[in-house]
């Protein structure tokens, strides 16, 4: 769509803008919607907790409270951004751009659909791995430009935290890349072709958990979120922000859970595939849906688990936290890493042939 | 040995942490018990204690009679009375004053009261945009008597015969 | 001494004691209403009633002389239920109007009902009412609410000596009251007040006002006579709102005179001064202290550079501290004319001293003396709570006689040397009939024959064994005053009585101390006739002096007048030029010297009204200002030391030469009120409205 649109435009303008602006467009087409459904992440969060807390949750903005996170977006756009007397000034501006432009950059490599990706890099997976690690400045930054002491520990907290599970994560990847064989997302997707028992959550199922439980850290969620612990070290890394600066914190980090809940459809959950390939009746009664409402339907599912369970458990002591990452986690991934192998020399099930 | 198993298997099964998802789960379906304020009201208790308010008898009297029973009684020192001996020979306040920002609402200057005279009426809709309106004189008080008189002795009545 | 069993305590106590007060000296509580321990026994309450082992029905306390071996039980099952049978008995008919009682908070019988009545009456037929009787400016009266304990009805008879009230009819129908309606006037009634255990007589002046449980005690001095009484001031919100007795079995007792106990009302006069004020080409302005002080003191200044013709008056009611204070600035600016004795005329003493009045027998001996001459005194007027113990010692069997200008009206039996003649004659004689039956002779009654009255109270006074002479106030404002102090002192020598010159304000001991008098300056009647300036503390003197009209047209010929007063008047607005605010009684710390010359310290008891201030730091600054040595006073004690080291002063009458008149001077005394002492109880609204503040009634007794 957009080549036969580079082509159009560069029929009476000079190639280098046409190319610019198809990119600019492409990237317009992928951020926008993104932070659409930042917007109302917000407020299916806020809905879903009132929920579970037998609450009804925002419901006085517009219908069934729907115009909630306008309504937010106006006010923290029209708030006053405060600068702390002692701060570093620069990078307290950068802090929340550090935050938010490897959360934006990294849908670059994202397939929403066959085909229907900005680029189809083959080594999509270290792309999305290198560009989220960027994500982890933008928390120190903001951590010592504040000058505060209950920021700066914010900031160690997350950095130390990042670097945990991490390695975590990235083992899990590394389980994902034996059976694929490929570090291209859409070819990923397609390795898991022909039914539900077909995709990769099965014979790694435990990585699946690893790697949901290394995004809850990754991106800072409940029951992972000491780095904003209010109780003791008030908001953490963004106590001194306020106004838009906080709230471009606030877009990365649900960009961050969106992306998560992706990756971890497109790599277990058998990405934009229908869980009826294979049956017969099934099959061909759900052909019309489009690849991108399955892909939708998981990440939905995926980010409802995101909310569910921060309604659930409780925040985890920081030595709890370092635990679980050092001593279950990776130990785990490690072993799990040869398991894959043993089963991948023994061609076992669908997976390995 | 089977404890342990046992012990190992719910620890890698995740059992615990589903529970929990189950139970939050089984809360997202029940029905929400929240109560949309301005258009929805809780019902109130005749013993409701909000706004207080001054009585008159029927002829148009004041009830209180300045005994100070109330201000000693109060926990939080927010009533100040003054009194004096009126034309008439009668005991009367001068000055009758509630601090609505020290009070407590315990309702011990209504139970302390001989003659009924301080109430506490079901009212709780009142708000203050600056300090001095916070601090509620005898006039107030009486007006406020007046204006919710029917309701405050249906409620009085309502509630008599538990005293 | 026998032994009594009470509730299983032994306790030795004296034979014939009753039973109330053993039990009291125990700490054994017994609820009682018509008991008083000042008062006699009427045993009408019933409320003691106690079990008392072989006696077949329960006992009152207040009535029974303890014996030996007695076994007594407060609290048996059958002394609580006499107690709650009796306790209900008088609830019957008491109103409960509680709510809008100002006992309540207080109130004998709330405390009792709490312990022994019933949370709901039995009695549900109507109670009885009772109309309520005008009892005067000072007495409230409720009569429904009155338990018929008779305390009040008793305090009449046997301590103010007028029953004013009497208990009419009987059982349902009795009533307490005045029988027909005329007011309650003695001097002493406001302890009525104190005595009623209920509501039934109530403080007019603070009716309704206050809660007795919002009160702040506060310990002081009465100021209006040299008796000294020990009072407590009750405030609320830095405002006085009561005064009453505080217990001291030497001074007071547990009494007070009414003018003590009501002239607390001056101190709330919406005359007072709260302000500083100056005039300034005849305009008055409101100013700083600063600038008032400083005005002050270059006005002083301006007269002083010519002459040292300035008189330095103040009020005797002032404290040692203020009057010590105002004499030492004064000498400092090398002035001498101090004086405090406006009222008086005759100044003929002076030239041989200063003789510091006193009374010689300590205020409890009084009430022991056999015989007493009281000299130009009306004595109950004057310091009631002293003429409370000579009336003690009266109904002892005392003889009380009387040498006066005019016939008073006592309450106890005195015999009046009165004639025509005038009082000094009257004097003359009785030491020419003590000197006859002494067989001694004088010169200064050589003339004189003596009439079968005065020998008879010549008699007395010889036959006596404690025999005292009073030389009161009426003595002071008589022209002969020091004939009257010489024959006093005559009478007393040859009689071997003690002669006492009673001092009548509240510091009049104190300001001999304090040195606050003309040593080598003009009397106040010399300033009286006109000075450069004055510096007046606490004075009034249309109302203070002796003669009113020339101290005032002395005031405003005076070219500069500093006021030093706790109250504003147009009066003194027209001579003064500055106006200081003082404080009063209650306002200040200070002393006074009471009339045996025992030193009474107090606290401030409340701030200061408006902008007021102790007037004895008003005199520091001053002292500062004019760069006089030794005025760096941080606490008024400091003052009080160098105070003390002085002492009372005598002079032997004896050996002074003195001829009697040779006229009736009795008409030149012109009597003053005892509401009219000083300014604070000139302004007690509710006091002037009594008969005693008129010199035409006050006699009426």
């Amino acid at each position: 769509m957009f080549d036969s649109l580079q082509a159009f435009l560069s029929s009476f303008l000079y190639d280098w803008l046409a190319i610019l602006i198809t990119l600019v467009l492409q990237a317009v087409a992928v951020i926008l919607p993104i932070m659409l459904v930042v917007a109302w992440l917000t407020y299916a969060e806020r809905k879903v907790i009132g929920y579970m807390q037998v609450r009804m949750g925002p419901n006085r903005v517009g219908p069934i409270g729907l115009l909630q996170p306008i309504a937010d977006a106006l006010k923290l756009m029209t708030k006053e951004v405060i600068f702390p007397a002692q701060s570093n000034r620069y990078l307290f501006i950068l802090a929340p751009i550090l935050a938010i432009a490897p959360a934006v950059a990294v849908w670059a490599v994202i397939p929403f659909s066959e085909g229907v990706v900005v680029t189809d890099l083959n080594a999509g997976i270290l792309y999305v791995l290198a560009v989220s690690s960027i994500l982890v400045y933008g928390t120190v930054v903001a951590g010592w430009a504040s000058n505060s002491k209950y920021a700066f520990l914010g900031a160690l907290r997350g950095s130390a935290q990042k670097i945990s599970y991490e390695i975590a994560m990235g083992f899990a990847l590394v389980t994902v890349l034996m059976i694929a064989g490929s570090m291209n997302l859409t070819e990923i997707v397609n390795g898991q072709q022909g039914g539900v028992w077909n995709w990769y959550l099965l014979p790694l199922l435990p990585m699946f958990f690893v790697y949901f439980i290394s995004g809850l850290a990754e991106t800072n969620r409940t029951p992972f979120d000491v780095i904003e612990g209010e109780a003791e070290i008030v908001a953490g890394f963004h106590v001194d922000y306020s106004g838009m600066t906080f709230g471009v914190f606030m877009l990365a980090e649900y960009a961050m859970m969106i992306l998560i809940s992706f990756m971890t459809s497109i790599m277990f959950l058998g990405g934009w595939l229908s869980p009826f390939e294979g049956i017969p009746v099934l099959e061909s009664l759900f052909a019309w849906v489009p690849q991108l409402a399955w892909l939708s339907i998981k990440v939905a599912f995926l980010l409802f688990v995101f909310l569910w369970l921060r309604a659930t458990f409780p925040r985890y002591r920081y030595d709890q936290l370092m635990r679980l990452g050092w001593k279950v986690l990776i130990p785990l991934t490690i072993v799990w890493v040869f398991v894959v192998g043993a089963m991948k020399y023994f061609s076992f099930g669908p997976w390995f042939n | 040995m089977i404890r342990s198993i046992k012990h190992q298997i719910k620890t890698w099964g995740l059992t615990e942490l589903f529970k929990g998802l189950s139970v939050t789960g089984k809360y997202l379906f029940k029905k929400k018990i929240t109560v949309r304020y301005p258009e929805e009201k809780t019902p109130l208790s005749p013993r409701f204690r909000g706004h207080h308010a001054l009585r008159r008898y029927e002829n148009g009297e004041e009830r209180c009679i300045a005994c100070k029973l109330c201000e000693a009684v109060c926990p939080a020192n927010a009533i100040t009375i003054e009194s004096e001996e009126r034309e008439d020979g009668t005991r009367r306040t001068t000055q009758y004053d509630i601090d609505m920002f020290k009070c407590i609402y315990c309702g011990f200057c209504e139970e302390a009261c001989p003659v009924d005279a301080i109430v506490e009426t079901r009212v709780f809709e009142y708000e203050f945009q600056e300090r001095g309106p916070h601090i509620r004189t005898k006039e107030d008080l009486l007006a406020f008597g007046d204006k919710y008189e029917e309701q405050i002795a249906a409620d009085r009545a309502a509630d008599a015969k538990y005293r | 001494m026998v032994k009594v069993e009470i509730n299983g305590q032994v306790i030795e106590a004296k034979e014939g004691d009753m039973l109330i007060d053993v039990a009291d000296s125990a700490q054994i509580s017994i609820p009682r209403f018509c008991y008083h321990k000042k008062l006699s026994i009427a045993a009408n309450c019933r409320m003691c009633l106690v079990d008392v082992e072989g006696a077949w029905k329960p006992l009152p306390a207040c009535a029974t002389p303890v014996t030996d071996g007695m076994k007594v039980h407060t609290n048996s099952p059958k002394a609580i239920a006499a107690q709650k049978s009796v306790m209900e008995f008088l609830l019957i008919n008491h109103p409960l109007d509680c709510p809008i009682c100002d006992q309540g908070g207080e109130c004998e019988l709330q405390d009792v009902a709490m312990d022994y009545g019933d949370d709901v009456s039995r009695y549900s037929e109507s109670k009885r009412v009772v109309g309520d009787k005008y009892a005067g400016p000072l007495i409230q009266t409720d009569m429904t609410r009155c338990i018929h304990c008779t305390r009040c009805v008793r305090f009449g008879q046997e301590i103010a000596g007028m029953m004013e009230l009497g208990a009419t009819g009987r059982s349902e129908w009795m009533e307490i009251g005045t029988y027909i309606e005329k007011s309650i006037d003695s001097e002493m009634s406001g302890n009525m007040i104190d005595l009623c255990p209920v509501g039934a007589l109530t403080s007019k002046p603070f009716r309704y006002s206050v809660r007795a449980w919002e009160l702040k005690s506060h310990k002081g001095i009465a100021a209006h006579d040299s008796i000294g009484s020990n009072i407590i001031l009750h405030s609320k919100n830095n405002e006085v709102k009561r005064v009453v007795p505080n217990e001291n079995e030497a001074i007071n007792e547990v009494w007070l005179s009414d003018r003590d106990r009501f002239s607390y009302e001056g101190i709330n006069s919406e005359e007072r001064l709260t302000q500083p004020m100056i005039k300034k080409n005849g305009q008055w302005k409101t100013v700083d202290w600063e600038t008032a002080l400083q005005f002050s003191v270059e006005g002083l200044k301006n007269v002083l550079a010519d002459s040292t013709d300035v008189g330095v008056l103040a009020s005797a009611n002032s404290t040692v501290e203020e009057l010590y204070l105002l004499q030492k600035m004064a000498r400092g600016l090398g002035v001498e004319n101090i004086d405090y004795r406006h009222r008086q005329i005759d100044f003929g003493m002076d030239q041989h001293g200063f003789h510091t009045p006193l009374l010689q027998d300590s205020i409890e001996v009084v009430e022991k003396l056999n015989a007493v001459l009281l000299v130009g005194s009306y004595l109950r007027k004057e310091l009631p709570i002293l003429n409370l113990r000579v009336r003690k010692a009266a109904m002892a069997g005392a003889k009380v006689f009387t040498v006066n200008t005019e016939s008073f009206d006592f309450n106890y039996k005195v015999s009046n040397a009165q004639s025509d003649a005038g009082m000094v004659f009257e004097l003359a004689g009785v030491a020419k009939a003590v000197a006859d039956i002494k067989g001694a002779k004088h010169e200064l009654v050589a003339d004189i024959t003596a009439n079968d009255a005065q020998k008879v109270i010549a008699q007395a006074l010889i036959d006596a064994k404690a025999a005292s002479v009073f030389v009161g106030q009426i003595s002071q404002l008589h022209p002969d005053y020091a004939v009257i102090k010489r024959l006093a002192d005559l009478i007393a020598e040859l009689s071997d009585a003690k002669l006492s010159i009673l001092p009548i304000a509240a510091n009049e001991v104190g300001a001999h101390l304090a040195g606050f008098l003309p040593k080598n300056g003009k009397n106040s009647a010399q300033m009286a006739q006109g000075m450069d300036a004055f510096i007046n503390l606490n004075i009034e003197p249309e109302a203070d002096f002796a003669d009113g009209d020339n101290a005032l047209a002395a005031m405003k010929a005076a070219k500069f007048v500093v006021n030093m007063t706790a109250f504003d008047s147009e009066i003194q607005r027209e001579y003064a030029d500055v106006l200081l605010p003082v404080a009063t009684f209650a306002e200040t710390a200070g002393t006074f010297v009471n009339a045996n010359g025992l030193k009474q310290s107090f606290k401030m008891a409340v701030e200061p009204k408006g902008e007021a201030k102790a007037a004895w730091k008003i005199l520091r600054v001053l002292g500062n200002l004019f760069n006089l040595n030794g005025f760096d006073y941080v606490h008024s004690n400091e003052v009080l030391q160098e105070v003390f080291d002085a002492d009372t002063s005598a002079v032997k009458f004896s050996e002074i030469a003195i001829a009697l008149p040779t006229t009736n001077n009795d008409a030149k005394v012109k009597l003053v009120s005892p509401y009219q002492m000083d300014a604070v109880v000139r302004r007690a609204p509710s006091l002037q409205a009594t008969p005693d503040a008129n010199v035409e009634t006050m006699g009426r007794g």
